[in-house]
């Protein structure tokens, strides 16, 4: 390999990183709500998708600062995450995971279809900040656009740290999480605070929704199930539960597919994050930090 | 007509994609592998008929061990985990199975055309019934008379003692161990019986479509097997076989006067069910009722 294939693949891992905030706020999406309830919310990303849909259309009519839009989807992803929690979990018994399962693969499709529904199934154009900044260091190029979102994703990673690990609300998730008998005996509602993390993760996701239109250049509904599959396999690469794993598992899967798509091409790319996932189900099942009482 | 024969086609196959499902759940493992099996199986037996000239049968068995078997290969390291990393775990490997068959190309010259599956535009000429002269209504008796073959011998293992011990270790796998249960060498033959139902399937749907592609076989597929026995309940193999008749017959078939909006319906109604009736349609309750319906006149006689 000579030095400007080394130069292209360090460009290709950097974008690849840059993006892969993205896949690490999807990823952190899975693993509260798994933490919480030990559950699994397959719509969320279809909800991400569905939150930076919404709020295209809510500011369809004025040329609003794209800032504002990445405002909207936010509070329109804590919307719909309450709504899937209202829908999907509040009145199912928890006792019963395929039901609550079954009951997320039909928002999923619902959420899809409302989508398709209202666009005609066409891709909308989504605006990016920056994406006019390149910034040089060397040989290579950072474009403006991915590392706002990369910067935008660490800010919401950091606020979502402090929620959890300095407010009452963070301590109450956490106190659920790791004994809900136990929580409930001291007077905290399990109900309340199971909303609350949807709400929470309807934040996040929506954010990533933003951030996944603004990194691509546009929304589809075809993105939401790729994008389902992505979110769960860093789930399970950073281990079950683990807010940190699935930060740096989601940065590691967007620099690792890069490198994949810049040696084997497109077609084949997800065939190797696939065989990635296999090789730590084998050697490594609990993945990068799950924490001990998370096993099983 | 040959519209309902079709319908009854389709219904056939789904019926044997669930029940390939229902088995790997009644351990209490949810599998999203099933498509990929289902994969397997159709492009197995296509291959065998197209390109080696195999009678239907064999070819069809043939695909059948050959699912078995990659399912029982599998079933080793992916059950090691369970719960979500187990869905996470079956989803990358239907997913990586399909995306293996998008860039799969093994073609023959046969005269002027060449043959075999193509990569992404997927694998076409699976003509064996049109070229035995097989009616649609042959084909839909002989889809038919494998799924009651498959649900008879599934009835019958659910009865048996074989039965009783997927659903031991399905309900509490720690008591399931406790009275001496080998629950890894359980959980594999489930997720092999379920391997060797799909590849079946498999056989079957690639011969009536004639032509196969990877798209078919993706997550949504794999979302659909296990939606049968859940929504259907998996207190009797006859809850997967009314979920597949209510999805295509009713959701997918029935509603089409509905245009667009039916698949808006068809998430929503899904949800409903779930929330209206969180152990499936046809659920232990229900089944005793019924039963008791049956039997009333035979256990008076009796007494």
């Amino acid at each position: 390999m000579d030095l400007l294939d080394l130069i292209d693949t360090v460009q290709s891992v950097a974008d690849g990183v840059l993006f892969g905030a993205t896949y690490a706020l999807l990823g952190i999406g899975f693993t509260l709500i798994f933490g919480v309830m030990y559950k699994i919310n397959l719509a969320y990303a279809a909800a991400s998708i569905g939150a930076a849909y919404a709020s295209l259309l809510i500011l369809a009519g004025v040329k609003a600062q794209p800032i504002l839009v990445f405002l909207a989807a936010a509070g329109c992803g804590g919307i719909i995450g309450w709504l899937i929690y209202l829908v999907g979990f509040r009145f199912i018994p928890l006792a019963n995971p395929l039901a609550t399962l079954m009951s997320t693969v039909g928002l999923l499709l619902l959420i899809d279809e409302i989508i398709v529904h209202t666009t005609a199934g066409v891709p909308l154009n989504y605006p990016a900040l920056f994406a006019d900044v390149i910034i040089r260091a060397g040989p290579f190029n950072l474009r403006g656009d991915l590392l706002f979102v990369f910067a935008l994703g660490c800010l919401c990673m950091v606020v979502l740290l402090l929620m959890l690990y300095r407010t009452q609300l963070g301590l109450a998730t956490r106190a659920v999480s790791q004994q809900p008998v136990a929580a409930q005996l001291c007077g905290i509602s399990i109900t309340a605070v199971n909303a609350l993390t949807f709400i929470v993760t309807g934040f996040l996701g929506g954010i990533a929704g933003a951030m996944i239109g603004a990194a691509i250049g546009m929304l589809s509904p075809l993105l939401s199930l790729p994008l389902t599959v992505k979110g769960l396999i860093v789930t399970v690469i950073g281990g079950l539960g683990s807010i940190p794993g699935a930060i740096i598992a989601g940065l590691v899967v967007g620099g690792l597919e890069n490198v994949f798509q810049f040696f084997r091409g497109v077609s084949e790319r997800d065939l190797y994050v696939m065989l990635l996932l296999f090789a730590f189900l084998v050697f490594r099942p609990r993945g990068l930090f799950a924490s001990p009482h998370v096993g099983d | 007509m040959d519209f309902y024969i079709g319908l009854a086609q389709i219904i056939g196959v789904h019926t044997l994609l669930g029940l390939s499902a229902y088995c790997v759940l009644l351990t209490g493992q949810v599998s999203l592998a099933q498509a990929g099996f289902f994969a397997i199986g159709a492009y197995v037996a296509g291959m065998l008929t197209v390109l080696a000239q195999w009678p239907l049968i064999p070819a069809l068995v043939a695909a059948a061990i050959v699912a078995g078997a990659m399912a029982c290969a599998v079933g080793f390291p992916a059950l090691r985990v369970k719960g979500l990393m187990l869905v996470v775990a079956t989803i990358a490997f239907g997913e990586a199975v399909r995306l293996f068959f998008f860039n799969f190309t093994y073609q023959l010259e046969r005269g002027e055309l060449r043959i075999g599956p193509h990569g992404g535009e997927g694998f076409r000429q699976i003509r064996y019934f049109p070229e035995h002269g097989w009616s649609t209504l042959d084909v839909m008796l002989f889809i038919w008379a494998v799924v009651v073959m498959v649900m008879a011998l599934l009835w019958w293992m659910d009865r048996s003692r074989a039965g009783a011990v997927l659903r031991a270790v399905g309900d509490d796998e720690l008591a399931a161990q406790s009275t001496g249960i080998n629950i890894t060498a359980v959980k594999v033959s489930a997720m092999t019986i379920g391997g060797v139902i799909a590849g079946l399937g498999g056989g079957l749907f690639a011969h009536y479509t004639t032509h196969i592609e990877h798209v078919q076989f993706g997550v949504v597929l794999a979302t659909f097997a296990i939606a049968y026995p859940i929504l259907g309940g998996l207190s009797s193999v006859f809850g997967t076989l009314m979920a597949v008749v209510f999805i295509q017959g009713f959701l997918i078939e029935g509603l089409r006067f509905m245009g667009d909006w039916r698949n808006l319906l068809f998430g929503g109604l899904i949800v409903l069910a779930m929330n209206m009736r969180p152990h499936g349609l046809l659920d232990a309750g229900t089944l005793l009722a019924v039963r008791r319906l049956i039997f009333r006149g035979k256990e008076r006689a009796n007494a």
